[in-house]
């Protein structure tokens, strides 16, 4: 990286002298090559780094960012850190900046990914369109995160990691398919492949027909099941939503409210997933149960959210980045447990009579605390008939109820997927989730949209 | 800025560049968020760098560096360089002719956000949070924002433009629970209130302490209200919701980089295409659409977009037919119409795409009470909960944070959990009624997402109460 973000650290906590402080350095370099109609049209190259310094005065907190690296620059940040401080009211259960502790090891960072420039973007970009019978939309893309923390109390935390991840849309006129693939590790990049699924896929969606919009049964692909959970976790599996009673969770801790079969947790320590060490506060990260054969078990906590709910609840190393404070703690590695199921073939037996759903569209949250959710399928969705994949569907409109659609599940695949869930909005900070594929008794169609393809 | 931007033009063309240009981008921004009469964020934010866009042989390249310095600019076009001589593909492209740009261009305040004291800003969150209080209110919140763009826009053809954005806004809400039903109300509207490129003045003006009383007590109210059936009925739909309507279902399937496909990986597509233009019905004779980046005060003002192309005022749907697209310099070079004026980028290390600027609903006539006045029987739809919309924008479903019956021509009872569905020309076809210019304003928005990487936009959408016809309401799980 051009700059050490631990010395960035370092100076910005030093230019706060005389406060509790504590700084958090964010860098990326990355590219990603995104390409439509087969060819690259919008290749873009960042690099930028941002200091973060949280100054706390009398239980009053206040923060400030930068992306001037100078000494001077830093001197500025602590004033402005240090005027919106004064400018705050004390927090009552505020529990003090973190304390240092012994991080987990982790892998999450590939010399191979991390040297990758805009050649090597570009070829594997070219990788994945020469893969698709069909004109290719997407993207590759990769990049190295450095995160450093410290404090007046003596943290120090640092981690580097790696995220590489292609995305196509095979797509032409009434026909489209959709594959993807993510990794922190060179091995985990294979463009072609994705290039010749999502091809196959879209191959095989030609001429889709309507069906009555009702509640089916249906499998969903890791992609798809991927997608579902995160929106489903924004209010349902961070503690804010908990503590003020608007979440699905909130009263349901403890009780079985979904198919025994599901067991959903966050576990960042996983070298399947995108692995970190430590949260935004520096907490070390710590596997979390939120689901466990059905029961609803807890959330993920931050240290603030921890404090509140008192009764000795502790941080589970879930703060956000400073800018989603507000929102709360947060799991960026979900992971559902793979079930029994050998093959999708066999979820697709399983279900019968349903609807098979590759990947979902532009969801929305309708209800927070019954976990409704809406959205479209798209890039692939089919009838299922007799117990195998039938003729292709139009994008369909759901409304569901997340615990609903998991309250009946025949199956869930032994497999599990490494999807990314990073739509690298504001600083890259690679986030993934690790899921199966479910069948479901009920997946409930609400409306009839458009052909696939472009 | 503009030494700086000129050495990243030269060393791009340099680099074998057939076009270059360069944005030098200085951004502050602060948020004050207080929740439950806690502050939960007060954060002061700045940012800068360069990015330098290219065409090599007919293929774009992008890179950008924080470092406003000669080695940052020149290492910036290099890279940019770089990475589209490497950029597979066929690669033709031309632009559409342009006069290149020249000039300033500075956002008209009364008082700079910025001079306002951190303390008053928090004051007066903690004052609008007090006056949402109520007894079934579990969580009031409340924020303000403000931020100052500075950025100077440098060419290969000539053009050398320096702007400076202001903008601020906020907003309030209401979170009531009880007995397992939780309810939320928000003013002026959801997901972090409206803002405008203005002075604090606009902050002021919002009122959010005057306003909280209600809002917080239709929140209670709400947890009594009984669900909104499942029906298909005749809806009034307020300016806010409106707004977010032409937005999702007008101004994003009218992005002319959506309909060539170039958004399909992320966003989606559009169900219009090139060919659709002035002969496509998309709505009723009620629906008349502007493209405005000229009005004063709306997020999508500017004196020049980001390639340089010059503010102006177009016609999108007129008399509800299609008759005009959001278009960049290379998509109105393709269809043959226009010359760009709608690409915008979210910051210097964000490339410029296709985005709507400020996306007017033209007024009507009559008032609202009037448009209520023509319903029997049928819903009046307040501020959007949720939204939902297929990538070629045609089936869309949104929620409302509130419903209100209309029988005979009068509101009557409070529905809570409404929702409404439809596909997009039918449902502007079914458009009977919007209100005139006394019910007409603009909506703020400062999430609107594209792009990948990804990309927000801040546009603002004028828009009055409007009445559509045959509408499925009530969507349930």
């Amino acid at each position: 990286m051009t700059d050490d973000v631990r010395d960035v650290a370092a100076r910005a906590v030093r230019a706060a002298a005389g406060d509790d402080a504590d700084a958090l350095v964010l860098s990326e370099r990355s590219g990603l090559a995104r390409f439509a109609s087969s060819e690259v049209h919008q290749p873009t190259l960042i690099e930028n780094c941002v200091v973060t310094l949280r100054i706390v005065r009398d239980g009053k907190i206040g923060t400030a960012s930068t992306n001037r690296l100078d000494d001077d620059a830093l001197r500025l940040l602590a004033e402005r850190a240090g005027a919106a401080a004064d400018s705050a009211v004390p927090e009552e259960n505020f529990p003090g900046l973190p304390q240092p502790e012994q991080l987990p090891e982790v892998d999450g960072f590939d010399e191979a990914v991390a040297s990758a420039g805009a050649d090597d973007q570009a070829r594997y970009a070219r990788a994945a369109i020469e893969a698709s019978s069909v004109d290719a939309y997407g993207f590759f893309t990769s990049g190295v995160t450095e995160i450093a923390i410290a404090s007046t109390t003596g943290l120090e935390a640092h981690q580097a990691m790696t995220d590489a991840t292609t995305l196509v849309i095979a797509a032409g006129e009434g026909a489209s398919g959709y594959a993807t693939q993510t990794s922190w590790s060179a091995d985990g990049i294979d463009p072609a492949a994705v290039g010749r699924e999502a091809a196959e896929k879209a191959q095989r969606t030609r001429g889709a027909q309507q069906v009555e919009p009702a509640p089916y049964r249906a499998v969903l692909e890791p992609y798809a099941v991927a997608d579902l959970i995160s929106y489903f976790a924004f209010d349902a599996f961070g503690a804010n939503g908990l503590l003020e009673g608007r979440s699905y969770l909130a009263g349901r801790i403890g009780e079985t409210i979904v198919d025994e079969k599901v067991t959903i947790g966050d576990d960042a320590l996983d070298q399947r997933n995108l692995p970190k060490r430590f949260d935004f506060e520096g907490v070390a990260k710590h596997r979390v149960p939120l689901i466990e054969n059905g029961v609803a078990r807890g959330v993920v906590w931050d240290r603030t959210s921890a404090a509140r709910a008192g009764d000795g609840q502790r941080s589970t190393g879930h703060a956000p980045p400073p800018i989603y404070r507000y929102f709360g703690p947060y799991p960026f590695a979900l992971a559902m447990d793979g079930g029994d199921v050998e093959t999708p073939d066999e979820l697709v037996e399983l279900v019968g009579d349903g609807i098979y759903v590759t990947r979902l569209h532009y969801l929305g949250v309708v209800d927070p605390r019954e976990g409704v959710i809406t959205g479209m399928t798209r890039d692939g969705t089919f009838r299922i008939r007799d117990g195998k994949i039938a003729e292709p569907l139009v994008n369909l409109r759901f409304t569901v109820s997340v615990p609903q659609m998991l309250a009946d599940v025949p199956g869930i695949s032994r497999e599990q997927q490494l999807v990314n869930v990073n739509d690298f909005y504001g600083e890259r900070y690679p986030i993934a989730a690790l899921m199966p594929a479910v069948a479901t008794a009920r997946f409930n169609i609400t409306g009839v949209g458009s052909d696939p393809g472009i | 800025m503009r030494e700086l931007c000129e050495e990243a033009v030269a060393a791009a063309l340099g680099a074998g560049a057939s076009y270059a240009d360069a944005r030098v981008v200085v951004r502050r921004s602060q948020v004050v968020g207080t929740r439950n009469q806690r502050v939960e964020r007060l954060d002061d934010s700045e940012t800068q760098g360069i990015g330098v866009r290219v065409l090599v042989n007919g293929a774009w390249g992008f890179a950008c560096d924080r470092r406003l310095s000669a080695e940052g600019a020149g290492a910036a076009a290099q890279k940019a360089c770089a990475f589209a001589k490497a950029a597979p593909g066929g690669h033709r492209r031309d632009l559409a002719p342009v006069e290149p740009g020249q000039g300033e261009f500075r956002t008209q305040v009364e008082r700079d956000p910025f001079e306002v004291a951190l303390p008053d800003k928090v004051e007066l969150c903690l004052r609008a949070e007090r006056a949402l209080e109520h007894n079934d209110v579990q969580v009031t919140s409340a924020s303000v924002r403000a931020q100052k763009e500075h950025k100077v826009f440098v060419s290969s053809e000539g053009a050398a433009i320096e702007q400076e954005l202001v903008e601020c806004g906020g907003g309030i809400d209401a979170l009531a629970s009880r007995n397992g039903v939780t309810q939320i109300r928000s003013y002026p509207s959801a997901h972090g209130g409206s803002s405008s490129q203005a002075g604090w003045e606009f902050v002021e003006g919002l009122g959010l302490e005057r306003e909280a009383p209600r809002v917080g007590e239709q929140a209670a109210a709400l947890l009594q209200a009984p669900p909104c059936p499942s029906q298909v009925t005749t809806v009034v739909i307020d300016a806010e919701q409106t707004a977010l309507q032409v937005h999702e279902s007008v101004g994003h399937p009218t992005e002319l980089d959506r309909v060539y496909g170039t958004e399909a990986a992320y966003a989606g597509t559009s169900f219009l295409k090139p060919e659709d233009l002035g002969s496509l019905r998309y709505g009723s004779e009620h629906m008349n659409v502007t493209a405005d980046s000229t009005t004063p005060g709306g997020l999508g003002s500017f004196g020049f977009d980001d390639e340089g192309v010059p503010a102006d005022r177009e016609p999108i749907v007129a008399a509800g037919m299609l008759s005009g697209f959001l278009t960049s310099r290379e998509t109105a070079a393709k269809i043959g119409s226009g010359s760009g004026g709608s690409m915008r980028a979210d910051n210097w290390n964000r490339m410029p795409l296709v985005r709507m600027t400020n996306l007017h609903l033209e007024p009507g006539v009559g008032s609202l009470e009037e448009l209520i006045g023509g319903v029997d029987e049928g819903l009046y739809l307040e501020t959007n909960k949720s939204w939902s919309i297929d990538d070629k924008r045609l089936n869309f479903q949104f929620g409302t944070q509130v419903a209100w019956e209309i029988k005979n021509g009068k509101l009557g009872g409070m529905l809570r959990d409404a929702t409404y569905t439809g596909i997009t020309p039918e449902f502007w076809g079914s458009l009977d009624g919007v209100a005139g210019r006394e019910a007409w304003h603009m909506q703020g928005l400062t999430n609107c997402g594209k792009g990948q990487p990804g990309q927000s936009a801040h546009v603002s959408h004028g828009a009055a109460p409007c009445r559509f016809r045959n509408v499925q309401v009530g969507v349930k799980a």
